[in-house]
């Protein structure tokens, strides 16, 4: 029994010596913990920094300090160790005490994004490590490094041009531009549509013999092709070579009228100038993005094809943004026939013979083929019922699991990012099979995309945090005014409320209060070059002189604001000389030409007085940036004094750049 | 204790300490190549290659936009509207003495704020204050780079 009480007391001095070592250890570990010893290191810092009146001002710092944001889901403790982060004093500090870089705290308060939102991360953990500052095994979202910050950017802010986020922007047009969300449903790019060609009459419209050569490796052809490669086996190519060659809706226009053999193409090639084809096709390297490139376009299509296309492009094309030119027969054979001798290869032939094929078997494969690889997601074809979006959805794909997504032969960290990354870069590289076409994109636009898409996550966030992507209603005039609309395909490069094509320099929404009605007219039926340093130019559409009336009536009877036709017009002498000394004194010289001199980075401002109204000049000097986001004209934070005079003088100049003469009263 | 329980026990110890050492070769056959990070590696690669820090990077992007028509693109003072200035832009890349409060001054503000021409004007109403940040940095990154 003695024995028994013996081994008792022994056990419980054990233990009670155990247990005083782990307290003991315990309380040392909590006391040496990294952001005591952080917090120990910032305040004998702050007295370096600090003059002692700032010192008595300080708030002093001793605990863990988080922030809170239920909102988000978030509890941040960086700021136990950041401890500068919101105090200028310590910009440009040792780590981590340095002041937050830049102005961001300024946009994104600390105390309502925290830290993590933006730069993700481990906001919980209260040491460098834990923190994952690093990638750590079994975080998903260690910080992320400055490089591809722009994801979480994303997050919040929807639009497809977010502020100060190019490489975001960046990606975001790239998918537009590719039309990623024709095959997959993408948060963020609903509404938007994606157009290849309609296919209905292309056996009417290719040489056969180009065709496979296309579907082969559509960048052989056109090495900016917005169509990726396939990867089709031969039997495939010559499948859907027979089925799409089958495909005859509507035949061209009638040309047999045409003397092809009196066709004029340096006339041709003189049109081609003129009705500025450039501003939406490339030719060698060089153009807009618009429209196909050219360049090798004699390799492609056949004679009586283009001739028809370019007489009615709308026929064949319904949803093409390709205007349709006025021109006469004689003018569309010599444009046609030139841009057939021009843009083509040495190495082909005269047009061969249409072909028929007879083989339905081959046309049926070729069918399925067409359907299997979701053809019909961009090109339209009446024989086939749209089958809705072929590839996985990419909801949410920012939160898969990173250890569930294949990464082929590719050693590489396990990240979504670096996931879609390659899947993007280089689709049949995984370890799966793959239907989804190689675009042939290159590391950097492959690494914008994804960190656009790294910005889809699942759950959503509070609607206070997010910044939609503005969805503007279609417009479409009705009447006399809408066929011109439609049949000249304004809105293909001007925007009416935020609708349509922005390759023009200011949105219609209120041209009528900001263009002269004459001037207008005038410009309709010849536009020449109001910004020379400008390349895309609006097309000489060989209007009818009374088409040109009706927009240019009709523009300036409904496209007005009315607070800038209100404005007051009474200037004196003085006014124009006060603004002709601030034209001088505030530089415009540097990028205006006021009779031929003057820099030519904005538009000549010679003859103003007849091209603009007095209310729009004043309005857009007050606010340059309201009236064309990202315009080049500065804002020079002018008063309404300043405005008016600089727009008493704009307005007195005539075309040669001295005072206008003054019209008769009417 | 039989002798040969001992014996068979160490047996059996050898047997396993070699299995294990034959299993542990086994897995490491070779140096693993260390895990990669291929999207950080494409942006560091398109955006550093002027080995530009990444607000740096941003600035010239702005840069082209806004500034390089008058100052060039890599700020040297031969933008395609240079000669139509008097004075011409100044080449950056051999500014010296222009800290970061000055270029500031001069971006935010315009030339004139700093008494000379006002042939470049004040973008500090146009720009959000990142981007006059950015236009900073890149600026301030000409003369470093101009070796």
């Amino acid at each position: 029994m003695a024995v028994e009480m013996n081994r008792l007391h022994v056990a419980f001095a054990c233990l009670g010596v155990a247990f005083l070592l782990i307290f003991s250890w315990v309380l040392f570990h909590e006391g040496t913990a990294e952001w005591r010893t952080t917090q120990a290191r910032f305040r004998r810092f702050e007295t370096t920094v600090k003059n002692p009146h700032q010192l008595a001002q300080s708030a002093g710092v001793a605990g863990l300090r988080q922030i809170w944001l239920p909102d988000l889901g978030r509890v941040d403790r960086c700021v136990t160790c950041h401890l500068g982060i919101d105090d200028p004093a310590f910009a440009g500090a040792q780590q981590p005490f340095e002041a937050h870089p830049g102005t961001w705290l300024t946009t994104h308060p600390i105390e309502k994004f925290g830290c993590t939102a933006c730069h993700d991360g481990q906001g919980q953990a209260t040491d460098y490590r834990s923190a994952a500052h690093r990638p750590l095994p079994f975080v998903l979202r260690p910080m992320r490094p400055l490089e591809t910050i722009e994801a979480t950017c994303g997050t919040c802010h929807r639009s497809l041009d977010p502020p100060d986020a190019p490489r975001l922007a960046e990606g975001r047009r790239l998918i537009v531009e590719s039309g990623c969300f024709s095959c997959h449903e993408i948060p963020g790019f609903e509404g938007l549509t994606f157009r290849g060609p309609a296919l209905d009459s292309l056996g009417y419209k290719v040489r056969p013999e180009w065709l496979p050569l296309w579907l082969r490796d559509p960048k052989s052809y056109l090495t900016r092709s917005k169509m990726g490669n396939f990867r089709l086996s031969p039997g495939e190519i010559a499948g859907l070579q027979a089925f799409l060659l089958s495909q005859r809706a509507s035949a061209p226009l009638d040309s047999t009228d045409i003397e092809w053999a009196r066709a004029d193409s340096a006339n041709g090639r003189a049109l081609f100038g003129e009705l500025r084809c450039v501003s939406c096709h490339s030719v060698n390297g060089r153009g807009g993005t618009m429209g196909p490139e050219l360049t090798r376009i004699g390799d492609k299509v056949r004679r009586d094809w283009l001739f028809s296309y370019l007489k009615d492009p709308h026929r064949v094309q319904p949803d093409t943004p390709m205007l349709q030119y006025r021109l006469t027969d004689g003018q569309l054979r010599d444009l046609t026939a030139f841009l057939l001798e021009e843009y083509r290869s040495p190495e082909t032939g005269p047009e061969p013979p249409r072909v028929t094929y007879q083989d339905a078997r081959l046309v049926t494969s070729g069918q399925a083929v067409f359907e299997r690889r979701g053809c019909p997601s961009c090109h339209r074809l009446t024989a086939i019922k749209d089958p809705g979006r072929i590839g996985p959805s990419l909801a949410g794909i920012a939160d898969r699991d990173p250890d569930e997504l294949p990464y082929g032969r590719n050693v590489v960290r396990h990240t979504t990012d670096n996931y879609i990354f390659l899947k993007v870069l280089l689709p049949d590289a995984l370890a799966q099979p793959s239907s989804m076409p190689t675009f042939g994109f290159t590391p950097a636009e492959a690494a914008k995309i994804a960190l656009a898409l790294a910005s889809v996550r699942k759950a959503d966030l509070p609607a206070s945090y997010v910044l939609r992507r503005p969805v503007p209603p279609p417009y479409r005039p009705a009447g006399t005014f809408g066929e011109l609309v439609a049949r000249y395909r304004c809105l293909s490069c001007h925007s009416v409320g935020g609708y349509g094509g922005s390759l023009s320099t200011v949105p219609l929404d209120r041209i009528g209060s900001q263009l002269q009605h004459d001037y207008l007219t005038g410009y309709l039926l010849n536009p020449g070059a109001v910004r020379v340093s400008v390349e895309a130019r609006m097309p000489v559409f060989h209007m009818l002189p009374a088409e040109a009336r009706t927009i240019a009536d009709y523009l300036s009877t409904v496209f007005l604001d009315d607070s800038l036709e209100r404005y007051d017009t009474s200037f004196t002498a003085a006014d124009r000389r006060r603004g002709q000394e601030l034209y001088g004194q505030l530089g415009c010289q540097a990028c205006h030409q006021v009779g031929s001199r003057g820099g030519y980075v904005g538009p000549d401002l010679s003859g103003t007085g007849a091209r603009l109204k007095p209310g729009w000049i004043a309005a857009w000097l007050l606010h340059p940036q309201v009236q064309k986001p990202g315009t080049l004209q500065p804002d020079y934070g002018l008063s309404a004094a300043d405005a008016g005079a600089l727009t008493a003088y704009l307005g007195s100049l005539g075309s040669g750049g001295g005072p206008r003469e003054r019209e008769a009263a009417p | 204790v039989k002798p040969s329980v001992v014996k068979l026990g160490v047996v059996k110890l050898g047997i396993g300490l070699l299995l294990m050492g034959v299993l542990s070769t086994g897995c490491r056959s070779g140096p693993r190549p260390a895990p990669g990070d291929p999207l950080l590696d494409a942006i560091r690669a398109d955006e550093r290659g002027a080995n530009l820090s990444l607000s740096e990077s941003q600035g010239k992007r702005l840069f082209a936009q806004y500034c390089a028509t008058c100052h060039g693109d890599e700020g040297r003072g031969d933008g395609q509207n240079a000669s139509n200035l008097s004075p011409p832009p100044p080449d950056l890349t051999t500014a010296t003495g222009r800290d970061t409060a000055y270029i500031r001054k001069v971006i935010a503000e315009g030339s004139a704020a700093t008494g000379r021409s006002a042939l470049s004007p004040p973008w500090g109403h146009s720009l959000s204050l990142q981007e006059v940040d950015a236009l900073v940095a890149f600026c301030e990154s000409l003369g470093r780079h101009k070796s």
